[in-house]
């Protein structure tokens, strides 16, 4: 039985965090789970087109799952800026 | 007590509001409350807790009770029917000095049962700016006048001293006049209906139904929480002003049947007034809340019960006297708002339940730009630039955001049309429309905000100024969820056209895009402007957030947008993966450029 | 035309969204009614039936009737339906060019919360626009501009203009092109110029100007009407068209006459061409139907009330006068155009009662049972409680002599659905929680009256509240009691209101100039203004048959302060053309007007005034039915009374004694203590404790307060 987390987690019957797509496991629940995800920043400038006109430190992370490539989340980031944690209890 | 009459009483309250609301424009008259409705009323206990919230800008429906317990405290022994009492220290509860909130105490046979406040954006408060944003203050005493509490109507009297004085320290005297007409008429409509209520009903049932409407309020949020996993989510904004950046970091704790918005980590406060106040951060987490967890649940005390903020002293969100907070409302409590929603939204979609509720930030920065100068009428006019309520919605679970469909905080706003903006200012526009690739890229787009370029017209004095206030264009604000992306960030460039004007050429008077207008195009953000000669204006808002994987985005959607005009070819390419042949989707094509990227995306490291 | 004299009979006809009902009248004859179901999309085979139920009362065939009808006026809901059912045409639209998203735009969030309940707008994430009536790939700028004072700063580019409409005919298939570009409500030639070369290149195209259909400033709302004429406007001319020739069939070669959503009649082929005037028509027509009878009744302040199955619905006329509707919308596209102003809830007789699980608030409506399945208690499979079930549990029916004794109402089954559904999740007995459920119902509809008296400005204590449809009569007593109305009239042929209405209309033409001018200005200056309307207006009723005598022309200037954006539209009351005096007066009457209004203090004298626009209603006067008026009998209503019942008394909380009476055996004059009960055959007619009720030489049924 596997439980929702978050528009593209879930957790699945191992109790694990997991790609909704493709079942990747990406550790316990109720623990952070970025760091188990590919990890890609690129710049937000010109990003999604001519109007992301933003700053050239500004950044995009975006935490991919190494099963399927599938985004699972992303965040604006400046560097050296920690990671959001979201975490769902388990 | 019965259902019945409860439920008639609860709809009784609601109209109450209603119709303070239309009292409010009808009375004031101008622009920003009738077309941006940037105005509130709301009825309190007689204690000064929230009773019934109305439709207006919602982070203020709990900063107005403070306002209310403030003047309780304050003039204890000294309130009386028929009294106003005026409050716009944003150190004691406003948000910012311009909002001014007029409340009075609402007395049924002689008793204190009840009060009603609002606000309006007056047209003027005397800041070094005209118009209320002033990016030229740097402490609260050049924000124009502020008062912690003073009775402006005495037992059903205006003090004129007291009005006379206030009037005396703003431009334009005569439209804030009719700003406080508008407000003590308010007043009055609330009063006199509640004391009609009252004799219907007796005033202990009133009191009986609202104490009842309260607690039902409480335990339904409390047992949708409970309904809640538990949890903690993050969220953070950065705003960018004259070059430094700041930081609003939110982690919001879910356990059981509270929740906990904490904001350590926030930036310190800064020089310039994008600072809110403690009760301005309290009442900007609440514009979020009331509409994505409370939607059908009455918005009063009983909502704010479960609720818990943690606001590090001398921060950006919870700035020391005697720091500036004029910018406030589009500045530090925008990016409440926003973090409050993207927190919010991250625990809705942690629920199957709930899920389909949650939605990526809506219109994540305002721009505040205020027009002053001669009309072509050669009178003197200031007034906002209507199009910043005109938003963008963030994309949803249930589908994309509503393209220049306005914000969560001020759910019936809207902007006003062109002709009626060229008919009160000297200005012409040269276009406005839909902004291409503006909404965040996801599985749901979010809604696009737009563009538009203004030039002066027909004005006496060869143009107007403006003051400009605006955050957003270094860093997206309507951050996307689920892996959406941000929408757009905003724009704003003064089009110096010096050299053309010169040699009278090239002038292009009709100019359909910022590329097509000649001269130097300087981006600007923060202080006053010209629109003057040969000069123009062009600001582009930001889009809503996104939702999802854009490479889960429907490449038929995608296609449509292409189509429309709304994405451009390299973003459906580059950022959706989908391939089109003259406008018309590939499908193989598509199938296999989007499993090329999503291979590259495997590649990588760990995150770490 | 209109004032034709062969023939004897005015028929009208009104279509409604389920039923079409028909009045006939001749002078000295008893008015004769008719009814059918509507047939969408084919409504004119819905109004032929109408007319020949009505016939058929008389003994009469279709074409013997026609044979001796004069006029034939109606009143149609294609319009609505046509755009409820998205049915219209393939539609393009032409703007300036830059501003082609206006219509898409909708002002931001105005489109997306327009039209939105409380509920809608409290849930911002669940809300979406409505899809456009034109899509944005049949949306072309073109090169032009026109400023704020109706100067050309750029003309229009003609080769763009050509290349724009053949990609939206040649390449889109379009229909109809409606064309919106700014300003040109001040220079309309840029508009015209389209429409020339929409005709050289397509002259079997639909076009609407916006500078014809809606020559007033703001150009979203604008655009927005033009594309709904646009869009609708095929339709409706081939509507009336058909009509027309189906009537021609049926041997009837006189004018038709159709009502307009302001309240006045048009000649078919000019409503024609204004689908936009069509919307809400018959609602319209009901509130001039009770204007009417005020007359009649020496009345001239009146709330008009419509409670059928599923809306309630209400106007307000005051000194005669209607009040117009602000911001009209349809479905939820605005729109701009002089309408009356109706507002309604989803509350009738078939409204479904709801408990809201989580907080055990109960709700009436706005979901409906519908004529199928109905309420439990008609017996028809029907199982969620209704209003009407309700009105049967509080004694308010007479299970024996529902509709005349044709349907056998359920008493039983809708005791236990109501107890199963609604009483005991409530935690109360049947009685009581039926008294609730009557009294939330009642509330609701004072809250509207409400909003629409005294948040406008007036008391509703100075109006005579007028109770129409199935459902109103049985509530009046209350929320007439709670609103403090004067008195009550419940009309006779409550039935067919908006058909009666029609009957009671005029001809009213009316244009606008809009024009800015400071207060004050030379009264020459603002009669020439007016000159080239009154020409044309003048001109226009004559073409139809009416003489001077038959000629009223009302002058009406919209005023505002400087600096403000309310408007408020106020008639000349003094001589017309202006004079010194006049002009003065109207200045006077804006002012007052406007405290009415906007309320006390909401003037703004410093600023000054403004007029901001110029309107002319041209009236062409109708015969008004003659009612026939009879003789006051005695006060005696004993003959009438069937005997004594158990029902439902607001002001005692409970049930008691009250006496039943046969609508059909009242007399004029006769008299009614409350509480009593009145069945008509399509209505119940409910007297609260200690009012007085009185049938008048009308057969309306008078409630007064005791």
């Amino acid at each position: 039985m596997t439980r929702i987390l978050s528009a593209t987690l879930v957790r699945d019957s191992d109790d694990a965090i997991a790609c909704a797509g493709c079942g990747h496991a990406l550790g316990p629940a109720g623990q952070p789970w970025k760091p188990a995800a590919v990890l890609s920043e690129v710049a937000m400038k010109g990003l999604g087109g001519a109007p992301y006109s933003a700053a050239d430190d500004a950044l995009l992370r975006r935490f991919l799952c190494p099963g399927c490539g599938t985004l699972l989340d992303s965040e604006t980031a400046l560097p050296g800026d920690p990671f959001l944690e979201d975490v769902v209890e388990a | 007590m019965d259902p019945i009459t409860f439920s008639i009483i609860r709809h009784r309250l609601f109209r109450i509001v209603d119709e303070a609301v239309i009292t409010l424009k009808h009375v004031s008259g101008s622009a920003i409350t009738n077309e941006g409705h940037d105005l509130m009323v709301s009825l309190y206990r007689a204690d000064g807790s929230l009773l019934m919230g109305g439709v207006g800008f919602l982070h203020h429906l709990t900063s107005a009770a403070e306002a209310c317990k403030s003047i309780i405290w304050r003039f204890e022994g000294d309130i009386n029917e028929g009294d106003v009492f005026l409050l716009n220290c944003p150190y004691t509860a406003a948000l910012h000095t311009s909002d001014i909130y007029l409340i009075a105490p609402i007395h049924y046979e002689g008793t204190l049962v009840a009060w009603s406040a609002c606000f309006v954006h007056v047209y003027d408060i005397g800041a070094m700016n005209p118009g209320g944003f002033s990016p030229d203050s740097v402490d609260i005493y050049t924000e124009g006048f502020s008062s912690p509490g003073l009775k402006l109507v005495d037992r059903g009297e205006i003090r004129r001293d007291i009005m006379d004085t206030l009037l005396n320290m703003v431009r334009s005297p005569e439209m804030v006049a009719l700003d406080m007409s508008s407000m003590i008429a308010c007043n009055n409509v609330a009063r006199d209906r509640m004391q009609t209520l009252m004799a219907k009903y007796g005033s202990e049932t009133v009191d009986t139904a609202c104490a009842s409407l309260i607690d039902q309020s409480e335990t339904l949020l409390r047992e949708r929480l409970r309904e809640l996993p538990n949890g903690r989510w993050q969220s953070r904004q950065y705003f960018d002003v004259k070059g430094e950046t700041y930081r609003v970091l939110l982690t919001m704790t879910k356990k059981d049947d509270q929740l906990t918005f904490d904001f350590s980590g926030s930036s310190e406060q800064s020089p310039y007034g994008i600072n809110c106040s403690k009760w301005a951060s309290w009442g900007g987490l609440f514009a979020p809340l009331f509409p994505l967890l409370c939607y059908d649940i009455t918005w009063n005390e009983g909502v704010i019960r479960p609720i818990e903020m943690i606001a590090p002293e001398g921060s950006v969100v919870n700035a020391t006297r005697p720091a500036p907070v004029s910018i406030a409302t589009v500045g530090a409590i925008q990016a409440v708002n926003n973090a409050a929603c993207t927190c919010i939204s991250k625990m809705l979609s942690a629920s199957e339940k709930y899920a389909s509720e949650a939605t990526a930030v809506w219109h994540g920065s305002h721009f505040a730009i205020f027009m002053f100068g001669r009309n072509q009428r050669g009178t003197d006019s200031i007034g906002i630039l209507t199009e910043t309520f005109g938003g963008a919605a963030g994309a949803r679970a249930i589908g994309d955001g509503v393209d220049v469909g306005g914000e969560v905080p001020n759910p019936i706003s809207r902007m006003a049309n062109v002709e009626t903006m060229e008919w009160t200012f000297p200005i012409r526009y040269l276009f406005r429309r839909r902004q291409q690739d503006s909404g965040g890229p996801g599985k749901h787009r979010g809604g696009t905000g737009a563009e538009f370029a203004i030039v002066p017209h027909d004005a006496p004095d060869g143009g107007i100024h403006y003051v400009i206030s605006g955050k957003g264009t270094d860093y997206p604000m309507s951050e996307g969820l689920g892996g959406g992306y941000p929408g757009a960030n905003s724009n704003y460039r003064w089009v110096h056209n010096t050299d053309a004007a010169n040699d009278g050429a090239n002038l292009q008077p009709f100019a359909q895009a910022l590329n097509d207008m000649p001269g130097e195009k300087e981006n600007i953000a923060w202080g006053v402007y010209p629109l003057m000669d040969d000069d123009a204006l062009y600001v582009r808002w930001n889009g809503g957030g996104g939702y999802g994987d854009p490479l889960e985005r429907d490449p038929a959607a995608v296609a449509i947008d292409v189509r429309g005009g709304l994405v451009s070819g390299g973003t459906a390419k580059d950022v959706y993966g989908v391939v089109l042949d003259a406008g018309e989707v590939n499908d193989q094509g598509t199938v296999k450029w989007r499993q090329t990227l999503r291979a590259e995306r495997r590649i990588g490291e760990a995150a770490e | 035309m209109s004032q034709s004299t062969d023939g004897k009979y005015v028929v009208a006809s009104d279509v409604g969204g389920t039923c079409t009902d028909t009045v006939i009248f001749a002078a000295g004859e008893p008015i004769r009614l008719g009814k059918a179901l509507s047939t969408p999309p084919n409504f004119a085979d819905g109004v032929l039936n109408s007319v020949r139920s009505a016939a058929d009362s008389m003994g009469l065939s279709l074409a013997e009737l026609f044979a001796e009808t004069r006029l034939f006026v109606h009143g149609s809901t294609v319009v609505d339906n046509t755009l409820l059912t998205r049915d219209g045409s393939v539609s393009g639209l032409i703007t300036t060019e830059g501003f082609e998203d206006t219509l898409l735009m909708t002002r931001g969030a105005y489109g997306r919360w327009g039209g939105l309940t409380e509920d809608g707008i409290k849930h911002p994430v669940a809300t979406d626009r409505a899809a456009p009536l034109v899509p944005g790939e049949r949306i072309r700028g073109v090169p032009e501009r026109v400023d704020y004072k109706g100067e050309a700063l750029r003309p229009l580019d003609v080769g763009a203009t050509e290349a724009a409409v053949r990609y939206l005919i040649e390449e889109q298939g379009v229909e109809a092109i409606a064309v919106c570009l700014l300003w040109s409500f001040f220079n309309p030639s840029h508009e015209q110029k389209v429409r020339e070369i929409v005709n050289r290149i397509s002259p079997e195209t639909y076009v609407t100007l916006s500078s014809e259909i809606a020559p007033v400033p703001g150009e979203y709302e604008r655009t927005s009407t033009t594309v709904i004429n646009a869009y609708a406007g095929r339709i409706t001319r081939d509507y009336l068209t058909s009509l027309q020739a189906l009537l021609k069939g049926e041997s009837y070669g006189g004018p038709i006459l159709v009502m307009q959503g302001y309240g006045g009649l048009l000649p078919a082929e000019d409503a024609a061409s204004r689908a936009i005037g069509m919307l809400e028509c018959g609602p319209a027509a009901g509130v001039i139907g009770s204007r009417f009878l005020g007359q009649l009744m020496g009345d001239e302040d009146i709330i008009a009330a419509d409670m059928g199955g599923t809306t309630f619905k209400v106007g307000v006329i005051q000194g005669g006068e209607f009040s117009h509707a602000r911001e009209p919308m349809v479905d939820r596209f605005h729109y701009v155009a002089p309408k009356i102003e109706v507002v309604s809830i989803g509350s009738g007789g078939g409204s479904i009662i709801s408990i809201d699980p989580r907080t055990n608030v109960p709700r009436v409506g706005p979901q409906s049972a519908g004529a199928r399945p109905g309420p439990v208690c008609y017996g028809q499979g029907g199982t969620d409680p209704t209003l009407t079930d309700v009105m049967t549990l509080i004694g308010y029916m007479d299970p024996d002599r529902f509709l005349g004794g044709t349907v056998t109402l359920d008493m039983d089954g809708a005791r236990q659905v109501f107890d199963e559904k609604v009483a005991t999740p409530l935690g109360l007995g049947v009685e009581e929680a039926a008294f609730g459920i009557y009294r939330v119902a009642a509330a609701q509809i004072t809250d509207l009256i409400h909003e629409i008296t005294v948040e406008q400005g007036l008391d509703p204590r100075d109006f005579v509240l007028h109770s129409f449809g199935g459902s109103c009569p049985l509530l009046c007593g209350s929320f007439g009691a709670e609103l403090n109305v004067k008195r009550i009239v419940v009309p006779y042929a409550a039935s067919v209101n908006c058909a009666f209405g029609l009957v009671s209309a005029d001809i009213v033409h009316e244009y606008t100039h809009t024009a800015t001018r400071p207060v004050p200005s030379p009264a020459a200056e603002i009669n020439a203004l007016f000159a080239p309307m009154v020409e044309q207006a003048v001109a226009q009723l004559k073409a139809e048959g009416f003489e001077p005598d038959r000629q009223a022309l009302e002058w009406a200037v919209d005023l505002r302060y400087g600096r403000q954006v309310h408007e408020v539209t106020t008639p000349v009351r003094g001589t017309t053309p202006f004079d010194d005096a006049s002009l003065a007066r109207l200045t006077d009457d804006f002012e007052a007007l406007y405290e009415r209004r906007y309320g006390k203090g909401s003037a703004y004298r410093e600023a000054g005034m403004e007029m901001t626009m110029f309107r002319l209603t041209a009236r062409g006067v109708m015969d008004r039915p003659e009612m026939e008026k009879m003789a006051l009998g005695t006060t005696d209503s004993s003959a009438a009374l069937m005997g004594t019942r158990r029902v439902f008394v607001d002001a005692r909380d409970g049930m008691a004694e009250a006496s039943i009476y046969d609508f059909e055996k009242l007399n004029p004059g006769n008299e009614i203590a409350g509480p009593a009960v009145i069945h008509t055959p399509i209505t119940t007619i409910v007297l609260q404790d200690t009012q007085q009720g009185r049938m008048d030489e009308y057969r309306n049924v008078v409630i007064e307060f005791g």
